[in-house]
């Protein structure tokens, strides 16, 4: 019904207009509005552009007189608008392109020169049509608008359109704020210029970065202003450490927690989850697989993502230490105790026997059941019982960072060994750092240890580790700490921790059977085999004396 | 014949419990070390025994400690070093008897009483045994027992591996020294003179080898100097 009227009213205003325009020509501004708005006041008037998008043609006469145009005619700007032909039929591909258009109307009178006087108008001129910022009817003028629009409604003036920045490197950041976006976020309801920082509805400084990776690595600073605490413990993480050792894949805040449409971590569980995917997607199949994914994906709200157990900012290589568990224990408070009643020693069961498993075995080295598993010496400094990163360890050895594995393999013979490590431990304590080579048991890659299986699939036979053969012990790895967190993994022989020379350069790796010293073996038997040769050696000699201890007796007795 | 009393009830108690433990201790420590190679016992077997005989050592050693400490008779056990020439004499001729006199029928130049039980060879090596090394497998069994409980000390040593090779080396030697020890043992006047003593705390003397005569010697010997 309304669709009817309004082209019975378009028809009559065809007909009419006409005569209106000729009447009108050199009328007043104020009249030429007035005959302008009788037709567009009207709501519903619209057209329907050749991309199928519907332009309104509807004009607020109020808001209009307020603007600062107001004192100009509509063919001011309109000055296509042939007075004697109107509404004549103009073809007009899309919004953007009219909007495109208009732009050439505003420079009648806003000429170049002026526009560009400041250098970032100039650039949004190049990226974004005037209307797309100030409007089209209802322009109050930008100081007008400055005092009285709330500072993100300003902000988002601009930035609700599609600008871009161009990055020195040639990339381009999109500065498009989705609104909806930034409400819906934890952040909904700070300003802008709390992030960012120097801005302000007076203030727009000029920036440039070398690129977008530049850009969101620097942002982390301003998150930092009210996220103290994490970013402290973001310092600690080897994501920073990545960074700062030139490695730009790492992840900075934005990377997990998005931009504008930051979630939060605490609501929304999947934020520790989905992130991490990003990079380490190649986890993703054997934690869901795993017994954690799969009551995550049942949505039970205790099952553990990603930042359950590797923690969120302070996130740590898992290889140098077995810290990990920390994670497992968040949750499994009494594991200690249940492991306690089967991992004890007679005859009394304390809980520091299963403390000194947890110490030097990773959890899913018996609790991801199809796992290769590795014994990992990692070097630390005796001393201070910090790992010894590869690069002063390179300096010890006189070599560079990448090649620490040569300057272990001290005797040159492509393989380290024992030898090996006790070449080192003499050279390094030679030079004033006594190091030690602390053993720890856990699965060969990062993928098995989230294959976490079921408790009753878990490993609990002792003999995987304590027999001198030990299926746990067939692959040994020194590891040594590089700068960016990351271990240099330098394969060494099985034997290595059951050699005598290791003895004192992994004098706090001992596991009964696995690192059992052949050498004593030996030692044993030959003790044995001695110690049945004096009695034997001995008896053997009574025996070829026997006659001179005869002949004696005789005399003796002969005396008596 | 007389009878001479050497060894008080505890010490006998102490000695056949030390020595049973010593055995299993010794046999389940072997397949615990060397399970690929041995097949006596299951690993867990083997450690649980280990660890219960452990404890029952470590109470034995406090009954040999306790009696020769508040009888003061520990004595027995200690050198003369204060007269280190003689002592060594002494050591010298006892070796010499070992090495070559009872194989032509010399007389052990040692005679034992209850107050002078042992040879300056014995003397030394009880001592040695007995104060440093069952103490260092004793404790460093339980530094392996229980790693983490006693970490303060396992760090001040330098590390569990140390514990370890400490209570293997000790293991290999007291293997060794048990054979030699049962051995020595049968070189009493009769092979089982020694042994039975070791029972019933007494050591029948044969009059014929001038036991009496002997000890009386020594009595007489101490008193000149």
């Amino acid at each position: 019904m309304n669709k009817k009227y309004v082209s019975i009213f378009l028809v009559i205003a065809f007909m009419i207009f006409p005569l209106c325009i000729s009447a009108a020509k050199g009328v007043p501004k104020q009249d030429e509005v007035q005959l302008c708005l009788m037709c567009h006041q009207d709501k519903g008037l619209t057209k329907k552009l050749e991309n199928k998008e519907r332009l309104s043609l509807s004009i607020d006469g109020n808001q209009f007189m307020a603007s600062v145009h107001k004192k100009v005619k509509c063919t001011g700007c309109h000055n296509d608008i042939s007075m004697d032909s109107h509404p004549r039929v103009k073809t007009i591909n899309s919004k953007r392109e009219y909007s495109a258009q208009m732009y050439k109307k505003c420079r009648l009178c806003h000429t170049d020169q002026q526009l560009s006087k400041n250098p970032l108008h100039s650039q949004l001129m190049a990226r974004a049509s005037c209307a797309e910022c100030h409007g089209s009817h209802y322009i109050k003028g930008v100081k007008a608008e400055k005092v009285a629009v709330q500072e993100n409604i300003y902000c988002i003036s601009c930035h609700r359109n599609q600008l871009v920045m161009s990055m020195k490197n040639g990339e381009s950041l999109s500065l498009y704020i989705d609104q909806s976006m930034v409400g819906n976020s934890v952040h909904g309801k700070l300003k802008c210029t709390e992030c960012h920082a120097g801005f302000s509805k007076t203030d727009h400084p000029i920036r440039s970065f070398n690129s977008k990776r530049d850009y969101a690595i620097l942002t982390a600073d301003t998150c930092r202003k009210c996220h103290e605490e994490a970013s402290k413990q973001f310092e600690t993480s080897v994501h920073l450490s990545l960074l700062k050792t030139g490695n730009l894949k790492a992840p900075t805040c934005t990377d997990c927690h998005g931009a504008h449409g930051v979630a939060s971590a605490k609501k929304d569980r999947t934020v520790g989850l989905t992130s991490c995917n990003k990079c380490h997607a190649d986890m993703k199949p054997s934690y869901e697989a795993s017994v954690h994914g799969m009551a995550f994906a049942k949505g039970n709200a205790e099952a553990p993502s990603c930042s359950s157990c590797h923690n969120a900012h302070n996130i740590e290589s898992t290889t140098m230490t077995t810290k990990i568990k920390d994670g497992c224990l968040k949750c499994h408070k009494d594991a200690a105790k249940a492991h306690n009643k089967w991992l004890k020693n007679q005859p009394v069961a304390l809980p520091t026997f299963v403390k000194a498993h947890f110490d030097v075995v990773s959890c899913a080295a018996c609790h991801s059941p199809d796992a290769q598993r590795r014994i990992y010496l990692t070097l630390h400094n005796r001393k201070t019982d910090k790992p010894l990163p590869e690069e002063e360890l390179a300096k010890l050895l006189d070599t560079e960072p990448g090649k620490v594995k040569d300057g272990i393999d001290t005797n040159k013979d492509g393989k380290v060994d024992g030898k090996d490590l006790w070449s080192m431990f003499t050279l390094l304590f030679k030079k004033g750092t006594a190091v030690t080579f602390k053993g720890t048991l856990d699965v060969s890659n990062s993928v098995e240890s989230h294959m976490i299986a079921p408790k009753a699939e878990a490993v609990k036979d002792c003999t995987q580790c304590h027999l001198p053969d030990a299926k746990f012990f067939q692959n040994v790895f020194v590891a040594v700490k590089k700068s960016d967190g990351k271990p240099t993994l330098i394969p060494a022989e099985k034997d290595t921790v059951r050699s005598v020379f290791s003895i004192i350069p992994a004098s706090k790796f001992y596991a009964i059977g696995g690192s059992s010293i052949e050498l004593w073996d030996i030692l044993f038997i030959v003790a044995l085999i001695g110690g049945i040769a004096v009695p034997i050696g001995h008896i053997a000699l009574r025996i070829v004396f026997s006659p001179i201890r005869a002949l004696r007796r005789m005399g003796k007795g002969g005396k008596k | 014949m007389t009878r001479l009393f050497l060894h008080p009830l505890p010490i006998r108690i102490w000695h056949w419990v030390n020595l049973a433990a010593f055995i299993v201790l010794i046999l389940t420590g072997a397949q615990i070390k060397m399970g690929d190679r041995l097949n006596l016992f299951s690993f867990e077997t083997a450690v649980d025994i280990h660890s219960w005989l452990g404890f029952i050592l470590i109470a034995n050693y406090f009954i040999w400690l306790v009696y020769y400490l508040v009888t003061g008779n520990i004595k027995i056990y200690i050198p003369p070093l204060h007269r280190p020439l003689e002592f060594a004499k002494k050591a010298l001729i006892q070796a010499k008897f070992y090495g070559f006199g009872i194989m032509v029928g010399d007389e052990n130049p040692h005679h034992s009483t209850f107050y002078n039980k042992f040879n300056p060879m014995q003397q030394v090596s009880y001592l040695a045994i007995m104060v440093l090394l069952i103490p260092l497998q004793l404790i460093t069994g339980l530094l392996l027992w229980d790693p983490n409980l006693f970490s303060p000390i396992v760090n001040l040593i330098g590390g569990i591996q140390i514990a370890d090779t400490v209570h293997i080396l000790l293991w290999i030697f007291f293997s060794a020294f048990m054979i030699v020890h049962f051995y020595l043992a049968t070189l009493g006047h009769t092979p089982m003179a020694h042994i039975i003593a070791m029972f019933k705390g007494y050591e029948e003397l044969h009059e014929e080898h001038g036991h009496g005569e002997e000890h009386a010697h020594t009595e007489e010997h101490g008193h000149e100097h």
